[in-house]
């Protein structure tokens, strides 16, 4: 399991994944922004 | 008996195979805990005006940014996003370089991450010189300095971990198998990017 800090890796992999989900749900409000 | 264990195994750490010694955890490592700890009071603080945040614009309903024609700098805070992140992959390639024992890219790769960390909190100071309101002008103002100010103090002390790692880094110090001095303030450097993120994403986009 992705533990952040155990490491300076795993920390770096929580960052990458951090950035994904904030795009998903930004992508999802500005969609639904829009379609509103 | 047990007291003769326990204080061999003080004495001598690798051939201690007794019970742990009396003030040493055997389920988790104290470095580990102290990081766990740290890091959990970090987001109950972030949390603490996150909670300010939300409440002033959803629970109170007060409206948000642009007010009275004045908008958050939104692009340049952008490219401070950007500078940012980068600076996390900077760090990300100095410590695969302390792995690896490649020198050069430790060093480069700390300087670089202090460098653009520096440039991001150039770039919001001038952002808060030009931003055109106050934190007292009003509750949305003194929210939006909070955060990003929290943020940037935050920054400001992980310039200063990354300067001390840099400066032992160009002395010699660090191996493959000792870089305690750079991962720990590359898990906190990724700590206030993920954080950032979070600010960035809530106060100017959403």
């Amino acid at each position: 399991m992705l533990n952040p800090l155990r490491s300076e890796q795993e920390a770096f992999r929580f960052l990458l994944y951090v950035i994904v989900v904030a795009a998903v749900v930004l992508g999802i409000v500005f969609a639904a922004r829009a379609l509103t | 008996m047990e007291s003769a264990s326990i204080a061999a195994g003080h004495s001598d750490h690798d051939d201690h195979h007794g019970p742990p010694a009396a003030n040493v955890s055997s389920r988790v490592e104290a470095q580990f805990l102290g990081m766990l700890l740290f890091i959990i009071s970090e987001v109950m603080l972030f949390g603490a005006f996150f909670t300010a945040y939300f409440f002033i614009r959803v629970v109170a309903g007060s409206g948000w940014f642009p007010i009275d024609d004045v908008d958050l700098p939104k692009a340049i805070a952008g490219v401070n996003t950007a500078i940012l992140i980068s600076s996390s992959f900077t760090m990300h390639w100095a410590l695969e370089g302390a792995r690896n024992e490649n020198r050069n890219a430790l060093r480069v790769g700390l300087l670089t991450t202090a460098l653009l960390g520096l440039s991001f909190l150039t770039i919001q100071i001038n952002e808060y010189v030009h931003i055109g309101f106050a934190p007292s002008d009003n509750a949305q103002g003194t929210i939006f300095y909070s955060l990003t100010g929290l943020h940037g103090a935050h920054v400001f002390v992980g310039l200063t971990l990354l300067t001390f790692a840099t400066v032992r880094a160009f002395r010699g110090h660090f191996t493959a198998k000792e870089h305690r001095g750079v991962e720990v303030p590359g898990i906190y450097w990724h700590f206030v990017d993920v954080m950032w993120i979070v600010v960035y994403s809530s106060v100017y986009l959403l």
